[in-house]
Order: structure tokens, then sequence, then C-alpha cells
């Protein structure tokens, strides 16, 4: 007995013994559901057959915004959307699941928030059907995500979509310069990277009788050997300087004025366009004017030479006695008549220079006596004005110069005369010689009546005469300067000047010594 | 008395050298033209001749090339009055042999007789 007893009390505490460890054991489980259930980041709740909800894990208080005390014994379709939910409690009860429906929950401050519902049946031990778990999977960010890629998307597609017109916009764009390229009256050339040849159009074709396929892309040193190109390129490649001008003569019955423009992006050189416009036309209009001014001059020489030298024997009393009224008259003909010889001579003068034959015979000449000379001979025409003229000498010998003494001497002489012509009655002109290393220097400083600041730039053009001075003198042709300017630059010298209206004016020439004008020949 | 021809095609220039010629003592004959200028040259034999470049038929310098080829015409001095007195011109008349030369537009009747007066005396 005592052993049954015994064995009894030992299978009792056997017993005890498991059902101690089960009951911890499920306290332990509990305790670990709770804690799931509590850190559970997808909100959960306990939903009862009747729809009356049960329990809720932080998450869902979170999500909802009611506390766990207001919510536990709230109807259920308070909290979700009622016709959802009765869909899902119905199916969860009739299945034991429903997985991912759609459902939204309004939160205690009446917010919507649309997400997705997945639900588990809750039964007891015994089967008794308590209710069930309703875990809910908030959409409303991945919802918003979603609105912002399909906004994305549709920005992006905009996006492509301007992509495309500008696109369109840039192909109609270059098209339509194209067109004009093509068309163009002038011929197009455009060097890029490493003076390769990238473009050249149809006219341009057409001047040098090539093909543009022939040559595109061809480095500038390659294309002289297309014969008709040479002389583009000699220019192309042997004069320098960023923006020029010049005039090339392709064949005998073709001459195109060329303009190098520098291609810039963002300052730096990317490349070279060539333009090539055709004066033939011009060239030739150019040359029958000359012509035509030429043999004009040369026409009317002839009678006032005949006007001149009877007029002449009139004043010398070849042809007879004549009273002091008539040999008045006649002096101021005979003075008319020079300044028409003067003009016509200036006109001869131009039309030479214009033809390129003005500078004859240059000579190894001292520049000194010549300004002497010309100082001497204007003295007369100076003290008659009133004017002090002063003749400034470098104490040192000047060197030789290569010159054509009847173009110096005239050149010289307009600058004298302007001096005088353009300075009031009381003024001065002082003619001073400067030697430098390799130039001589005249400078023709006045005190006149200066050339208006807004007309200095074309001084030196054809038929200038200052708006100041056309008003005082009658007398000037506006050729003067033009022509002392080619005097000065066929002999490889500059010209130049200084001036303020009402002070007086300066003009500088410097004329190179002999060594320097045969280093500016050669390079001709 | 010294002979002078004027070769020249324009009638005032002819008028006046005429005139002022005279007047300082010469004789003076004249040929319009360089054609009639050579052959009065050949019957006359001036002592001088005052040629004019530009004329019809003939201009001075062909007058000029005629002379030097003739052993008695090439002797005769010859003083150019010339029209445009253009360097390439006179340059060309000097290399031709002629002593002198004047531009019209630029020298008064007087210096031509300075000239001649050079040349020939008087």
């Amino acid at each position: 007995m005592a052993v049954a007893k015994g064995k009894k009390e030992r299978i009792r505490r056997g017993e005890e013994d498991k059902v101690s460890i089960l009951l911890e054991d499920l306290a332990s489980l509990e305790s670990y559901a709770r804690d799931l259930f509590s850190f559970l980041p997808l909100p959960v709740c306990l939903i009862s057959a009747i729809g009356i909800i049960l329990d809720a894990n932080p998450s869902f208080e979170e999500l909802s915004g009611y506390r766990l005390e207001e919510i536990i014994g709230k109807p259920a379709e308070e909290v979700f959307d009622k016709g959802r939910l009765g869909e899902i409690s119905k199916q969860t009860l009739e299945k034991g699941f429903v997985r991912a429906e759609e459902l939204s929950i309004f939160t205690k401050n009446k917010k919507e928030i649309l997400g997705s519902a997945s639900a588990t049946l809750r039964k007891t031990e015994e089967g008794e059907i308590v209710g069930y778990f309703l875990g809910f999977f908030n959409l409303a960010g991945i919802k918003k995500r979603e609105k912002e890629l399909r906004e994305t998307q549709v920005a992006l597609a905009n996006i492509l979509e301007d992509v495309e017109e500008a696109r369109a916009k840039a192909e109609e764009e270059k098209n339509k310069t194209g067109a004009i390229i093509i068309n163009l009256t002038d011929g197009i050339l455009v060097f890029g990277e490493e003076d390769k040849l990238s473009l050249m159009n149809p006219l341009a074709e057409k001047f040098f009788d090539i093909k543009a396929r022939d040559l595109i892309d061809r480095p500038i040193s390659e294309l002289s050997t297309f014969p008709t190109l040479k002389p583009l390129i000699k220019v192309l490649t042997e004069e320098v300087g960023e923006i020029f001008r010049k005039e090339v003569s392709l064949k005998k019955d073709l001459t195109l004025e060329m303009s190098a423009v520098p291609v810039l992006r963002k300052k730096e050189r990317i490349g070279n366009l060539i333009i090539l416009h055709d004066i033939t036309r011009e060239k030739l209009v150019e040359k029958m004017k000359t012509e035509f001014v030429s043999l004009a001059a040369h026409q009317l020489r002839t009678p006032l030479s005949a006007i001149k030298w009877t007029l002449k024997m009139l004043l010398d009393g070849d042809l007879g006695k004549i009273t002091e009224e008539q040999r008045d008259f006649i002096t101021k003909t005979y003075q008319s008549n020079e300044r028409m010889i003067t003009l016509i001579n200036n006109l001869l003068d131009i039309t030479r220079i214009e033809e390129g034959r003005y500078i004859y015979k240059p000579a190894l000449t001292e520049f000194e006596p010549i300004v002497q000379f010309v100082v001497d001979s204007c003295k007369g025409e100076a003290e008659r004005k009133k004017i002090k003229i002063e003749f400034r000498k470098p104490k040192k010998k000047s060197r030789r110069a290569m010159l054509d003494i009847e173009k110096i001497r005239l050149a010289v002489e307009n600058l004298l005369d302007n001096a005088i012509k353009y300075t009031q009655a009381g003024g001065r002109v002082i003619v001073s010689l400067k030697n430098t290393p390799k130039e001589i220097e005249l400078s023709v400083k006045d005190s006149g009546v200066g050339i208006p600041k807004d007309q200095q730039g074309r001084v030196f053009a054809k038929f200038f005469r200052g708006a100041n001075v056309i008003r005082m003198a009658t007398e000037g042709t506006g050729l003067g300067l033009f022509i002392t300017k080619n005097i000065i630059e066929a002999h490889g010298g500059r010209i130049w000047f200084e001036s303020e209206e009402g002070k007086g004016t300066t003009f500088y020439l410097a004329l190179p010594i002999k060594e320097e004008f045969e280093g500016f020949l050669r390079e001709f | 008395m010294k002979k002078i021809l004027l070769i020249e095609d324009e009638e005032i220039m002819i008028d006046l050298l005429q005139k002022k010629l005279i007047r300082e003592g010469y004789k003076v004959s004249v040929a319009r033209d360089g054609e009639k200028g050579l052959k009065a040259m050949k019957e006359a034999r001036p002592d001088l001749v005052l040629l004019d470049i530009i004329m019809p038929k003939m201009g001075g310098l062909e007058v000029m090339e005629e002379m030097a080829k003739d052993q008695e015409l090439s002797k005769i001095p010859v003083i150019v009055v010339s029209n445009s007195g253009q360097p390439v011109e006179l340059d060309r008349a000097q290399k031709l042999g002629a002593k002198d030369w004047l531009v019209k537009t630029e020298f008064d009747p007087q210096e031509v007789i300075n000239k001649v007066a050079r040349q020939i005396g008087k």
C-alpha cells in the first residue's frame, strides 16, 4: 500500500511536474505571443464573430490613432469601411482566412487610409469560434509612391516629348541652315578641328571646280594638292590674323573676296569659316571706272593746257597789251584753271594708285633735302597767311631711304599744304624730323582748326573733307591725304595723326631706312 | 634762222606755240600727225622737233622709233610735248632719245622757249 501509495505519489508528483512545466511553457508561450503581437510592425486587431474589436497591437493603435482602451469593445464597422469589412468577415468565417483584400480604415481624426487586409480565424481549443485576427497593411505610402511614380512617368513622357520636339525643331533648323548655306550666293568653307575641311557649299564647289565629297575631312595641308585650291590655301596658311579679308584671283575671269572668320565656342577657337564672295563684276566695273577716269582726265588736260597757255601768253603780253582790269581777270581765271589742273592731276594719281602703278622709281635718297625743299616752297604762302613755319632737323644726319622723290615730295607737300590751309592767320606750323633706329619720322604740327572727333576715322578716305573746313576754304579736293597715305604705304612706311578740334593737328609719317625697305619689298 | 618742226594735232596748241616761237625768232613748220611729221622732217630737215605723243595715225613714240632707224633723222634733237606726263611714257621717250620733255599742264610757253633755246640756241 505504502509502495503503491509511494508509487502513486511519485506518479502524481511526476504528473504535477509535467503540468507545471506545461504551465510554465504555456505562460512563456503566451508571453512570446504577446511580445510578438506587441512588437509586430503590422497593425493587427482581433475582431469577434459578431464584429466587436477584442484586442489590438500597438501598431494598430498608432495607425488608427485610438488608444487600446478606446478601441476595445468598439464595433469594427466604426473603424473600417463597413461594406468591405462585412465581405472580409463573411469570407473569413466561411473559409478560415482571406488574403490581401482591399480595405479602408478610418482613423480617430477621420482620415481614410487605404490598405490591404489579411484575416485568419481564431478558435478556442474546443473549436469554438472566438473571432478573427485582421492584419492591415498600409498601402497609403505605396499608393503615394505609386502616384508619384505615375506622375514622374508622365513628367518623363512630357520631357521625352519636349526632347523630341526640340530635336525636330533642331532638325528643322539644321535643314533650314543647310538650305541657306546651299543656296547662299557666297561660297562657304568651314574648317573644323585640326584644320580639317568640314563643310563646303555647292557654290564653293563651283568656284574651285571640285566636289566637296573628295575634300571633306581632309586637312588644309592635303588640300593644296588640288590645283584650283592652291591660291586659296596659300593665303590661308601664310597669312595669319583673326579676321581678315583679301582678294584672291582664281582664274582670269574670277576674282573672289575671301573673308576668314574664326568660329568660336565660349571664346575657344573651334574652327575657321571662310566666306568667298564673287567680286569679279565689281572688279570689272572698278577697272572700267578707272579707265574712264583716266581717259576723261587725259582728255580734260588738253583743253586745260590750252587755256593755261593762252592765258599765260595773254599775261606775258605776247598777244598784245592788256589793261590792268583785264590782267586782274585773267590772273584770276589762270588761278582757277590751275586748281582745275590740280584736281585732274589728283584724279589721275588716284587712278594710278588703284591700278597699282603709282610708285615708279625709288632711289636711295636723303629725306631731309626733300622736306627742306617743300618747307621752302611753302614759305611764300605761309607768309601771305601770316603763319610761322619752323623746321626742326635732327642733330645727326638721317640715313638714306629708298624713295621715289617726286612722290615723297608730293606727300610732304600735301601735309604742309593742309597745315597752312587749315590754320588761321597768326598760327604756326612746326615741321620736325626725327631719327629712330629703323625709321625716319616726320611730323607736321599745326595750331589749326583740327579734325572733328567723329570724322577722324575717315581722314584718309578718298574725297574726305572735314565738316569744319568745307565751310572755311573752298579749295581742296579731299584727295590729298588719300594720295599721301598711298605714297607712304607704297614705300613701306606708316602715317598717322593726332588732332583736337579747335587746337590743331599733328600728322606723322615714318619711312623705313634702306635695310627695312628691302625687307618690306621681299615680303611681296 | 633755226628751223623747228612742230608735230602736234591740237589746233590751239599749234597756234600758241607757233606764235610764241615765231616771236622768239624761229622758223616754224607744222605737221598735224606723226606720218606727216616724218615726211616733213625728211623734206625740211629741221634743227629741232617738238613732238606730241598722242596723235592720230602715228603717235609721237612711233615717230621716234622711225627716226632712230634713219641715220640722218636720228641726229635731230627731239623735245617731247606730253599731255599726260605719265612716268612710263616719259621713260620710254627718254630711252628713244628725247632730249627733253614737257608736260603741257605743268609748263608755260616761256618754259618751252627756254627748253628749245637750251637745245639749239636762239
